[in-house]
């Protein structure tokens, strides 16, 4: 019987060399060595949408979609969110927007109740507050029809799509560009990424949530975790000119992936 | 608050080593356990939203709010669907209510999708400039390729849109995989380390460590 399952052995070294690199770069961020993160245009489009809502009178919609948090899928671009909403939200009171925060989860709604009071809080604005109002529990299927309700009721003049987004990114960025909102989506949900793009009028791909919620958290432990992350994109990218070059002069490498 | 980060490190380490390693049926059947766990904890946070969400409505219909009217179809249908559901959920009316009005609602909204997509395509598959353009043209011929008759009036729109969807359009979302993926280990290994615990319903403020 072999030590590894037969098929897994290349998956574990790569598990192992990036887990690895994560960790060196978190220890050298412990010990004051941080990675710099490049500051992304969409911190600048933050301010902008919530500047045009003040200017118009208007609220702002802050959408996560699915945050069901045991989903190891869904947690990583919702934590991003939520790291994002904190510096929103202390824009918004810096500024005066107003922000409307629905959440179609529980535990992501105390999450997202707290990240909003201290962001006020923050800013010294907390009597400019009605968290009930700002943070919404809608149950999940009814928040569509709300939402796009609210949405045209309130004259939306900037909406954020941040998080995990499925079939919905289409029917509230769609109905978001009809009432005028200016939108900033991103969402790691490769076969809904194509909608955001299209539709929202500033957006981030893929990974760059991630990013974005480090730089603007300035957490040292999400920082040193995008550098080791990135020591596994270098690897990738190693990896697949190789097997090119390897599968065009016609060395069959699938076995040795397969061991 | 050390344990529940210690729980769900070996647990998430339990699930990794099943993966790579051969374990014992004492451990694969303990993680199967622990899986199941999954469905039963996720239960437990809709206690939460649920009474968050009756407040919100008993005190709209309290204070005549505006259109408080629609809080009442609320609070009748969430106290008549529950007190059915916690009889029975075997029970004749539950059902009823679950089979002929939960449910095609739901379908209804999510075939809402389909009308927002083709007004989405109208909005983005304009030739405004020249990569608009390509997207436009590389669209047309997937969508011609996806239809039945697009290869009967068309047939090289079979070939290319298959390229077009195999080759640039798959290297692309390749490229995105990658990166979400590294991401999800990335916030693995920082979960398992304790040092993010969103999870488990903890938020530290981190600002001000870099």
């Amino acid at each position: 019987m072999s030590i590894v399952i037969q098929g897994r052995v290349v998956g574990l070294l790569a598990l192992l060399l990036i887990v690895g690199s994560i960790l060196y770069y978190m220890r050298q961020a412990y010990s004051g060595k941080i990675p710099k993160l490049r500051r992304l245009s969409a911190v600048d489009v933050i301010d902008e949408i919530l500047g045009r809502c003040v200017e118009m009178g208007r609220p702002a919609y802050y959408l996560m979609d699915n945050v069901v948090m045991n989903n190891p899928s869904v947690l990583a671009p919702t934590v991003a969110a939520f790291q994002i909403l904190s510096y929103t939200a202390r824009s918004a009171a810096r500024l005066g927007a107003k922000i409307f925060v629905p959440v179609v989860q529980g535990l992501a709604y105390t999450i997202a109740a707290e990240v909003v009071e201290e962001a006020y809080m923050a800013e010294g604005k907390i009597q400019d507050l009605n968290l009930p109002e700002t943070v919404m529990y809608l149950p999940d299927g009814a928040d569509r029809m709300y939402i796009i309700n609210h949405m045209w009721s309130e004259q939306m003049a900037g909406a954020f799509f941040l998080g995990s987004w499925y079939h919905k990114a289409v029917i509230f960025t769609e109905n978001a560009a009809r009432v005028g909102a200016m939108m900033l989506g991103g969402t790691d949900t490769t076969h809904n990424i194509p909608f955001l793009v299209a539709i929202c009028d500033y957006s981030i791909i893929g990974e760059e949530l991630y990013a974005l919620g480090a730089y603007l958290s300035e957490d040292a432990t999400q920082a040193s975790s995008l550098a080791g992350q990135d020591v596994g994109k270098f690897i990738a990218l190693l990896l697949i000119i190789l097997g090119s070059i390897l599968a065009t002069v016609g060395i069959d490498i699938t076995s040795m992936l397969s061991m | 608050m050390q344990i529940p980060i210690i729980i769900t490190s070996v647990a998430g380490i339990l699930m990794i080593l099943e993966y790579f390693f051969p374990m014992p049926d004492a451990v694969t059947g303990f993680n199967v356990t622990l899986r199941s766990f999954v469905a039963i904890i996720s239960a437990a946070a809709l206690i939460l939203g649920t009474v968050v969400l009756s407040i919100f409505h008993v005190r709209k219909v309290g204070e005549r709010k505006s259109e408080w009217m629609y809080s009442i179809v609320y609070v009748v249908s969430f106290v008549a669907t529950a007190l059915l559901g916690l009889g029975s959920v075997r029970n004749e009316i539950f059902l009823w209510i679950y089979s002929n009005m939960t449910s095609p609602i739901g379908a209804a909204l999510y075939s809402l999708t389909a009308f927002y997509i083709t007004s989405a395509a109208y909005r983005v598959f304009r030739a405004r400039n020249w990569s608009a353009g390509v997207l436009l043209v590389c669209s047309f011929i997937v969508l011609l390729m996806l239809i039945p008759i697009g290869a009967i009036l068309l047939p090289p729109v079979v070939p290319i849109g298959s390229w077009l969807r195999n080759y640039p359009s798959g290297a692309g979302f390749r490229g995105m995989i990658i990166g979400t993926s590294l991401g999800v280990m990335g916030l693995g290994v920082r979960v398992f380390a304790g040092r993010q615990k969103e999870h488990l319903g903890i938020r530290e403020e981190k600002v001000g460590e870099q």
